[in-house]
């Protein structure tokens, strides 16, 4: 190859879009012998998928419960809070369709999967997110596709293209910003060995903040969840945005714009930690 | 007794090799604590009359839910151990022990109970007393009533997870299942949301089913809810449950006993 | 081909604290103690040999190998495969190395063998000629289209060495890298694992590395043995070497026409007895057969004798209980 000083700019960007379609063409390859190799598990499938919607249910149930006895929540009513949960749930749908094996790394390198991942001359990311795919985030898609259905004729929603749009960029970024969470978690296992433990935490504490607006708690509550850990942005301020209830959080109301770039930015985190947790990994063994 | 021990001291080893996950989940129970003592004082301010009992009663109620969920976590228990066992094949080790299986899985359960109880329950409780208005029992015999029928709500959730052990021998995998267990219970032994709020059917399928006496019935006690004839029915269904379930338990693991001994784990 | 300079390797271990109240005070623990793996080793390997890698566990057999296949960094020294620094270019390294881990497989554990080997035929991008070519190899020589169509979790442990091994070479890597293959596989399957090996090396001029606590791999495949133990090398060395140096030792076998009482013979020792047979170490350096078989014939009929070469296993053995003496290990 000709390596006069033109040739690697012009190189570079039709070489780094190369690169691209690569690296995508072998995550799906990777992605197609994950899924068949889930399909070998046929009672797991619907099993799952079934559990996932009767969790949801559940959850659901107890808001309805709540909303019957106090007619609404903090100005919040039924409908208004089967939005708040759908939204969440349809991000996460994606979240846990792609990338919930995230938090399984700890697996990968106690029992030398990832060190395989090392002796391949592809990207370690690559091969982790095309190792797995869960299809019990279908059920995630049923019920929030459902709940956001429902709720949107039950509320008398009569949107355009700009608000449609912005819902599947809440979505987005939604499943974004709780891949970056877990993944920062997930990346615990580089330094301690574990992070199931985290996982399951922020997973219990992400429930309580997603079914319930954060207009209920108080300030601490707030800046913890918008500023620290910012789950709030999943679905809580997208919503005020989307059901015109901005008032209730005051000042902040308009945060829901927002969203996309909190999700870029945690996503930027996720992957300079991940970096740096590999070369960690590499130094320190298991 | 000394197997109790043995078992409670090994929770304790664990834990000092993963000391980080024991400050976080002490920070998330806490945070559970929080977020229910808010939700409750929303709604305390919105329709007062709504809840049946007064702000104090139903936000020592939550409180203590939460607290308790470092020990009743229906994800912990029996069906996890049988699980791991099975699936590294060690399933063996503990056939061939010269101990019934039923009262090892019990023991294992408790001692961990036992430790996490001393642990996180404790100290969170604490927190919430001193932050966040958690209440002492209504009264001296309620603490006592209390104390049993928290025993009692143990025993009954360990008898489910041992069935549900039971049956992952069986189905091999249970993960997915396991989800929609966890809810279910939660929601039907009414950890957060206490039963009497519950409408209609709802209500009335959550009286008749088990899992009320996990959280329900000992919470209702020490809040004062269940005094004196209620509180001993709600024992006496407690006590009831548990022979059943543990009577089951046992039908189960014979016909699995003789399965894995056939299979070779 | 490989270079390895000074190579070491150290780990920081939580020291985890012990005795009283230890399970609380391990909660607040930050005491560290560094172990070292690999320490100050150096050796080089040709294109071509087969070199088995051989030391107890926990000697830092397999943190050598991670180390040359790009997984961990050294703590210092220099380290070169075929010119590339693994570590450094750890992609490009991959492209010429082929790993097979004895007790996990690289392949996709619940689809059929020839899918794994399909999709490493294109992360590898090996050509659509290269990969017929080694298919028709690897089905000659390991027998691979019987189970092609087979999972990877349905194959006993034979095939799925077999099949690891095709995975390893499909790209036809320059450097073959087997950590502990033939454990747990049955004589047979062994004896066949062991000629592909050596087939491979002769044709393609692969360079293989093994680590094993098998002999017999040492004996049937290597032409040289390194031994590792406590992260150093103690013995860099031909087969035939290690039979000369450590090698006087002979065992003389004595089948008597009846069963005897032991007795003792001179500059000999009685290692073994049963029946009518009597087993006798000596140096060869020191007594010569002839002398001693007539010493013994002249006082006892003999009806058969043998004179047996150490094991390679014995003489590895020496070599440690040496080593052990040289550092003061019990």
């Amino acid at each position: 190859m000709a390596d006069w000083p033109g040739a690697k700019s012009i190189r570079g960007s039709s070489y780094k879009e190369g690169k691209v379609i690569e690296t995508v063409s072998i995550y799906l390859k990777l992605i197609k012998i994950s899924m068949k190799s889930r399909m070998q598990y046929r009672a797991d499938f619907f099993t799952g998928i079934i559990s996932v919607i009767i969790l949801n249910a559940v959850n659901l149930t107890l808001i309805g419960i709540l909303v019957n006895r106090f007619a609404h929540l903090n100005t919040w009513n039924l409908w208004e809070m089967v939005f708040l949960y759908s939204l969440w749930v349809m991000g996460h749908s994606i979240y846990s369709l792609l990338f919930w094996h995230f938090n399984t790394l700890e697996d990968y390198l106690v029992r030398g999967t990832f060190d395989q991942f090392l002796i391949r001359p592809i990207g370690v990311l690559v091969q982790f997110l095309g190792r797995e795919i869960q299809y019990m985030g279908i059920g995630d898609v049923i019920v929030g596709a459902t709940g956001l259905v429902l709720s949107y004729s039950k509320l008398g929603l009569n949107w355009g293209m700009f608000e449609f749009s912005w819902l599947i960029a809440a979505i987005l970024s939604g499943a974004i910003i709780e891949l970056a969470l877990a993944w920062l978690i997930a990346c615990l296992s580089f330094w301690t060995g574990r992070s199931v433990t985290a996982y399951f935490v922020m997973m219990r504490l992400n429930l309580m903040v997603q079914q319930y607006p954060v207009d209920i708690f108080g300030t601490w509550f707030r800046v913890l969840v918008t500023g620290l850990i910012p789950v709030a942005f999943i679905n809580y301020y997208p919503t005020l945005l989307l059901l015109g209830k901005t008032e209730q959080a005051g000042g902040w109301g308009w945060l829901g714009m927002m969203s996309p770039v909190v999700a870029l930015l945690l996503l930027a985190l996720a992957m300079l930690v991940w970096r740096i947790g590999i070369k960690r990994y590499s130094s320190t063994g298991s | 007794m000394r197997l109790f021990w043995s078992f409670t001291r090994q929770a304790f080893h664990n834990t000092a090799v993963y000391r980080f996950e024991f400050w976080l989940q002490l920070f998330s129970v806490f945070f559970m604590m929080y977020s229910v003592f808010w939700v409750w004082k929303i709604l305390y301010k919105q329709s007062p009359g709504a809840f049946g009992v007064t702000l104090e009663q139903m936000v020592t109620y939550g409180i203590l839910g939460m607290a308790l969920e470092t020990i009743f976590h229906p994800g912990r228990g029996p069906q996890t151990y049988i699980t791991e066992q099975i699936r590294s094949g060690s399933i063996d080790t503990d056939l061939t022990k010269p101990l019934d299986f039923h009262v090892h899985m019990f023991a294992r359960n408790f001692g961990e109970t036992i430790f996490r109880f001393g642990t996180l329950a404790m100290p969170s409780l604490a927190i919430g007393y001193l932050f966040l208005d958690f209440r002492l029992p209504a009264s001296f015999t309620n603490g006592v009533v209390f104390t049993i029928s928290l025993f009692l709500g143990f025993m009954v959730l360990f008898s489910l997870n041992f069935l549900l052990g039971m049956l992952s021998v069986v189905t091999l995998d249970i993960r997915s299942i396991s989800w929609a267990y966890n809810a279910l219970v939660r929601f039907f032994a009414g950890q957060m949301v206490p039963l009497w709020l519950f409408p209609g059917f709802v209500g009335t399928l959550a009286a008749v089913l088990p899992f009320k006496s996990i959280y329900f019935i000992p919470l209702s006690i020490y809040i004062g809810k269940m005094n004196g004839i209620e509180a001993w029915q709600g024992i006496g269904f407690q006590l009831i449950w548990i022979a059943v379930l543990l009577l089951f338990g046992r039908l189960a693991w014979s016909k699995v006993h003789t399965r894995l001994v056939i299979q070779g784990g | 081909m490989i270079i390895a300079n000074q190579l070491t390797k150290e780990f920081k271990r939580l020291k985890s604290k012990e005795g009283f109240m230890s399970g609380i005070r391990n909660l607040f623990n930050t005491d560290y103690a560094v172990k070292r793996a690999v320490d100050d080793i150096s050796f080089e390997i040709q294109e071509g040999e087969i070199v088995g890698y051989i030391g107890p566990n926990g000697a830092g057999k397999s943190t050598s190998i991670k180390m040359l296949t790009g997984i961990l960094v050294p703590t210092s020294g220099h380290l070169e495969v075929n010119g590339i620094v693994p570590y450094k270019d750890r992609k490009t390294n991959a492209k010429q190395i082929g790993v097979v881990f004895g007790q996990k497989t690289q392949l996709w554990w619940d689809v059929p063998v020839i899918e794994s080997l399909r999709l490493l035929k294109d992360i590898y991008k090996v050509s659509d000629q290269q990969y017929k070519h080694n298919l028709e190899m690897f089905n000659d020589l390991l027998e691979l289209d019987k189970f092609y169509q087979t999972p990877v979790r349905q194959l006993s442990l034979g095939q799925r060495m077999r099949a690891d091994l095709a995975a390893a070479l499909l790209h036809n890597p320059k450097i073959l890298f087997l950590d502990e293959p033939t454990i747990g596989v049955d004589i047979v399957a062994k004896e066949r694992l062991r000629t592909f090996i050596k087939e491979i090396n002769r044709e393609q001029k692969v360079t293989v590395l093994l680590t094993t606590h098998d002999m017999g791999d040492i004996e049937k495949l290597c032409s040289r043995m390194m031994i590792i133990d406590y992260g150093q090398v103690i013995y860099d060395g031909s087969v035939e070497q290690i039979r000369k140096t450590n090698g006087a030792s002979r065992t003389l076998v004595v089948e008597f026409e009846q069963e005897l009482e032991d007795f003792a013979v001179p500059r000999t020792e009685l290692v073994k007895s049963e029946g009518r047979k009597k087993w006798y170490r000596f140096n060869r350096l020191e007594a010569s057969p002839s002398d001693l078989i007539t010493f013994i014939g002249s006082r006892y009929p003999i009806i058969d004798l043998t004179v047996e070469e150490p094991e390679v296993e014995q003489m590895v053995r020496t070599i440690y209980e040496r080593q052990g003496q040289k550092v003061g290990v019990v």
